[in-house]
């Protein structure tokens, strides 16, 4: 069979060991692969849909937006179990108690093209009767192409409101639950002020007409492999799962009517 | 573990402030799938808690308010991580080391997933002595202090034939001690800390060669007080090739078992007579106390090397052959060699008391008796350890002249 060629975004130093483990996990399972990194989803997007490689590893903002440029004919082959029930949190200082009182101050978010710090609870917080153009958002760029992947722009946003930059902010539930269990955010008087409905996150997405055989080698090789597996869970915890999980689209409902909202697909 | 459901009480903890400190060890005991109620009086943890669920895979069942500001979160237990509970009884050695417990003590759960550790000794046959932990509490309450416990102002002027002769011996035995601090310490993080009386043996004889070091050089250089050979008088000790071959020898067996019977049962076991008659020779009360102190650290080793030898011979007939191969070949590379001369001159000199030819005779007797001695206390120990009487005086002629 011909080598699998998969895309993943090099957001962080660790993702090299994580795909060089990966394609020695599937070499052991007979699966030849191979990866070429990209420094952002929308090349990798663009390289996907030209047939350059066979698989990406998307973010869900670069899922619906390869969906939707490719009218619907690539194919979603699986995700993490963390990937599913995502969700936000908003986040206020002692000065902002409902959601109501967020217009008028000041709003930390993330970047642009992070689904949980910005797209998302935006939509959502529009949802719940906020009126938007009545908050000052304090926007952090941060890491623009790597759509949140680096949590940066969401440590942005808890930093600011530490410094008092900000009145309230936006993180993902990841970040913000591992920051708390941690004691990192104990005392400072930040607290949830509300939390989003659930959303799915990556996605591994296969080309417009790629051969069903080597679309269920992937899956073979993915689904084998096991958190208590000690060469699997280093790349595992990397990644940030315990188990893959196959693919489901309702979770992304939520963002594409978002993204029709904010009128902000690529063109 | 247990099943159904339980209840925890956490107060206004918040998850940022103590929360999880009450809730994981309740978790840990509760089966998969059992029902958590958590009682919470801090309507924050309404927020954070199904969010810290869902990153530890459990399932978050919903909220009842129950009144007065009291919120009961119900909470299904998710998968546990699978331990492994083969070192859970820490008083069990077990027979056989797994590769994938990592660093963890016995008496603990290790859970599952941990990459192969570099441990190789895995059979307790083999490694780990029944005598162990008693031999590290015996070595620990006879460690001793070379400032205080050696009456080093009790050496005197000695001539300066007699002081060379000295000097000669403890620098030749300090050579020799570091090899046994060198060559043991290569075994030390091989062993598995299931193991860990082994280890802790190990360190300990480890520690007392250390201090043999500082004493022996101490002693060997107590005549040349910083002055040169010229101003002292005294020969500058000598280290020959004989001895430089003999020890590096025992760097080139990665064996633990064959490195301790050649380094523990044959060559401390030979010291231990040398020792004892450095101990009884000794021009001053200084030097004999620092070779009887010695003596009974070795004797320690002696012991511990032996049980080793003796439990791993027991279990497996096999280990006779090549135990005694390990010593032909080292017999083999070191051959043509005899007690290396300086060391040979100074151990006469020493029981001569003096250079006096009449008093050299007597050494000379007295040196023929000690090789002897050891040769009929080698066979004794390879007896003991459990080989036959022919096995026992062959092996115990191939031993390094040079001592260890």
């Amino acid at each position: 069979m011909k080598t699998l060629l998969i895309g993943a975004v090099a957001y962080d130093a660790k993702v090299v060991p994580i795909w060089e483990g990966m394609r020695e996990h599937f070499k052991d399972v007979g699966v030849d692969m191979d990866f070429a990194l990209f420094s952002n989803y929308e090349r990798q997007a663009l390289s996907l849909l030209q047939g350059h490689i066979d698989i990406a590893w998307n973010t869900p903002l670069a899922h619906v937006q390869v969906q939707r440029s490719s009218e619907g004919r690539t194919r979603s082959l699986g995700m993490r179990d963390t990937d599913r029930d995502f969700r936000s949190k908003v986040i206020a200082k002692d000065s902002v108690k409902t959601l109501k009182e967020l217009e008028g101050k000041r709003l930390a978010v993330g970047s642009r093209d992070s689904v949980q710090a910005r797209i998302l609870p935006l939509h959502w917080l529009k949802e719940q009767g906020v009126d938007l153009s009545r908050v000052q958002i304090v926007a952090f760029d941060s890491d623009l192409g790597k759509h949140g992947d680096t949590g940066r722009s969401e440590y942005d946003v808890l930093e600011s409101l530490e410094k008092g930059t900000a009145d309230a902010g936006i993180i993902g539930d990841l970040v913000w639950t591992q920051e708390l269990a941690a004691g990192r955010v104990a005392g400072r008087g930040i607290q949830v002020l509300a939390t989003t409905e659930p959303f799915d996150h990556c996605m591994f997405d296969a080309r417009p007409g790629l051969e069903n055989d080597r679309i269920e080698a992937f899956q073979r090789a993915l689904f084998d492999m096991d958190w208590d597996n000690p060469k699997h869970r280093r790349i595992l915890e990397m990644e940030g799962l315990r188990k893959w999980l196959p693919a489901r689209e309702d979770g992304y409902v939520k963002l594409i009517s978002a993204l029709n909202e904010q009128n902000a697909w690529t063109k | 573990m247990t099943g159904g459901a339980a209840a925890v009480h956490v107060g206004a903890l918040g998850l940022g402030s103590g929360l999880l400190a009450l809730v994981r060890p309740v978790f840990h005991r509760l089966t998969e799938g059992s029902v958590l109620a958590v009682l919470s009086e801090n309507p924050q943890v309404r927020e954070d808690l199904p969010s810290w669920c869902r990153l530890e895979r459990h399932e978050y069942l919903g909220l009842e308010v129950q009144g007065s500001g009291l919120d009961r979160h119900l909470i299904r237990r998710g998968p546990h991580p699978r331990w492994d509970k083969s070192i859970a009884n820490p008083s069990s050695l077990p027979e056989v080391a797994s590769r994938f417990t990592g660093l963890a003590p016995r008496g603990s759960w290790v859970e599952r997933g941990l990459p192969s550790s570099p441990f190789t000794f895995l059979s307790s046959a083999t490694t780990a002595p029944n005598e162990a932990s008693k031999i590290y509490q015996q070595g620990l309450l006879a460690q001793w202090d070379v400032n205080r416990d050696i009456p080093w102002n009790e050496i005197p002027r000695h001539s300066p034939v007699m002081e060379g002769a000295v000097s000669q011996i403890f620098s030749f035995l300090a050579e020799n001690e570091l090899a046994a601090l060198y060559v043991p310490a290569q075994y030390l993080p091989l062993i598995p800390p299931v193991y860990v009386e082994t280890a802790q043996a190990l360190a300990l004889q480890l520690a007392d060669e250390a201090r043999h070091i500082e004493a022996f050089l101490r002693r060997a250089r107590a005549s040349f007080d910083n002055k040169a050979e010229e101003d002292s008088g005294c020969q500058t000790p000598l280290s020959t090739v004989s001895t430089g071959r003999s020890l590096l020898s025992l760097f080139g067996n990665h064996d633990f078992i064959e490195s301790t019977f050649m380094l523990s049962v044959l060559g401390e076991g030979t010291f231990l007579d040398l020792l004892s008659y450095i101990e009884q020779h000794s021009p001053d009360r200084a030097t004999a106390e620092i070779a009887r102190r010695s003596k009974l650290d070795e004797a320690r080793h002696v012991h511990f090397g032996l049980a080793h030898v003796r439990q791993a011979l027991s279990t497996d007939p096999a280990l006779f052959g090549r135990l005694e191969s390990a010593v032909r070949r080292r017999a083999g590379d070191l051959a043509g060699q005899g007690v290396p001369a300086p060391v040979h001159d100074a151990l006469i000199v020493l029981a001569a008391g003096s250079d006096d030819p009449r008093a050299i005779s007597q050494g000379h007797l007295a040196f023929g008796e000690l090789l002897i001695q050891m040769r009929e206390n080698r066979i004794k120990r390879l007896l003991h350890a459990g080989f036959s009487p022919e096995q026992a005086a062959r092996l115990a002629d191939l031993h390094t002249p040079n001592f260890m």
